[in-house]
């Protein structure tokens, strides 16, 4: 486990941005943080990062995005997923192990998360703008 | 008569033609999900191998489920397009049953398993005994523990079959008298729903229009399905 300090939304993308230099192609990426923490921007980098060209948006409504990069990315949003049905027809479960999962509130989904998943946890810092990110389950990567 | 049968419900995908009961050809890929991109090149490809139009097809047979969500959909969706033009009627079968046809002429239970995550398998319970098949469950949704005493309590020889049947095996195989499926008969087959379809459509034709041909999926149990609780899997 570790911690990192942004003190923009910038550097938040530029955390997401040095992360996808670590990836291999199929991880799962868990995030976890409250409305603004800085979720989206952190994927933005990370699909920067991978050399994704598509726009990067929160998939509140459409729940997964799809981008071409480096690897297929996935980018999920699990805000209105609440059981286990809703999951499962997300079409989740058929895109393990086929390209980067990128997961917005992972909090709904947390207890079937796989235990390799890569968490990250955003909270608000003491001062404006700043956000403490809290990586979990890194496996070998312990450092960015 | 002929039949058309699509298999895309995990990852494995298939396509077989049947004419009565002669298997006249057969495609498998395991490589993973790509059928959207692969089943229907591989259609194209056996129809055109043993010469046959798509015309000529007097029944399509498909995995309904249960399976992968967007598996499921993707060969019923591929039926329907192909079964409506000449309203041709289809046949839905279920994965599980599929499977156990691999196994006629042996005498054993077949217990038929797909992964469905989180220590769940899709599962139903077969006794194969030459030629007959007799279903044993119905299709459910079971946990590898509960499973378990059923598997304890068969008597004759067990045979763990689908992409679940090494995990079970890996729980169970200090039982007596359990075995796991040869990679070659492991998986759901296009040819099992075919020939399935035909025991079905001459037992009592009740054929389904493509129109009524809708997914079988099977519901995690209630009680495991909080997502937000912690006890990882």
């Amino acid at each position: 486990m570790f911690e990192m300090v942004s003190s923009s939304c910038e550097q938040t993308e530029k955390i997401g941005e040095n992360l996808a230099a670590k990836l291999s192609g199929a991880e799962i990426i868990a995030l976890f943080g409250d409305l603004g923490a800085g979720k989206t921007a952190f994927t933005r980098g990370l699909c920067k990062g991978l050399d994704v060209k598509n726009d990067v948006y929160s998939p509140t409504f459409a729940i997964v995005n799809e981008y071409k990069g480096k690897y297929n990315v996935y980018h999920f949003d699990m805000y209105r997923v609440k059981t286990m049905d809703d999951l499962y027809s997300t079409g989740y479960f058929d895109y393990l192990n086929n390209g980067v999962l990128i997961i917005e509130w992972s909090e709904n989904i947390e207890s079937i998360l796989p235990k390799d998943a890569i968490r990250i946890n955003i909270n608000y810092g003491e001062k404006e703008n700043e956000r403490i990110l809290k990586f979990e389950s890194v496996g070998e990567l312990n450092r960015i | 008569m002929k039949i058309l049968a699509l298999d895309s419900s995990a990852k494995s995908a298939s396509v077989a033609i049947l004419e009565d009961r002669k298997l006249l050809g057969e495609f498998f890929i395991n490589i993973g999900l790509t059928h959207s991109q692969t089943l229907m090149p591989m259609v194209e490809n056996l129809l055109k191998n043993i010469n046959i139009n798509v015309n000529d097809i007097d029944v399509f047979a498909v995995t309904s489920g249960p399976g992968s969500f967007t598996g499921v959909r993707i060969g019923i969706a591929s039926i329907k397009g192909m079964a409506m033009l000449n309203n041709t009627p289809c046949m839905p079968i279920s994965t599980l049953y599929a499977m156990a046809y691999n196994f006629l002429g042996e005498n054993a239970i077949i217990c038929a398993v797909m992964d469905s995550r989180c220590g769940q398998v899709y599962n139903a319970l077969f006794d194969v005994n030459g030629e007959n098949i007799t279903r044993l469950t119905k299709d459910r949704a079971i946990s590898i523990e509960n499973l378990y005493p059923e598997i304890e309590k068969c008597e004759k020889k067990v045979i763990f079959v689908g992409d679940g049947a090494l995990l079970c095996y890996n729980n169970y195989k200090h039982i007596n008298n359990v075995y796991i499926a040869s990679e070659a008969k492991r998986y759901q087959r296009a040819s099992g729903a075919a020939f399935a379809a035909l025991d079905e459509y001459l037992k009592k034709p009740k054929e389904t229009s493509s129109f009524d041909l809708v997914p079988e999926y099977l519901r995690v149990p209630q009680a495991e399905r909080e997502l937000k609780k912690k006890n990882n899997c």
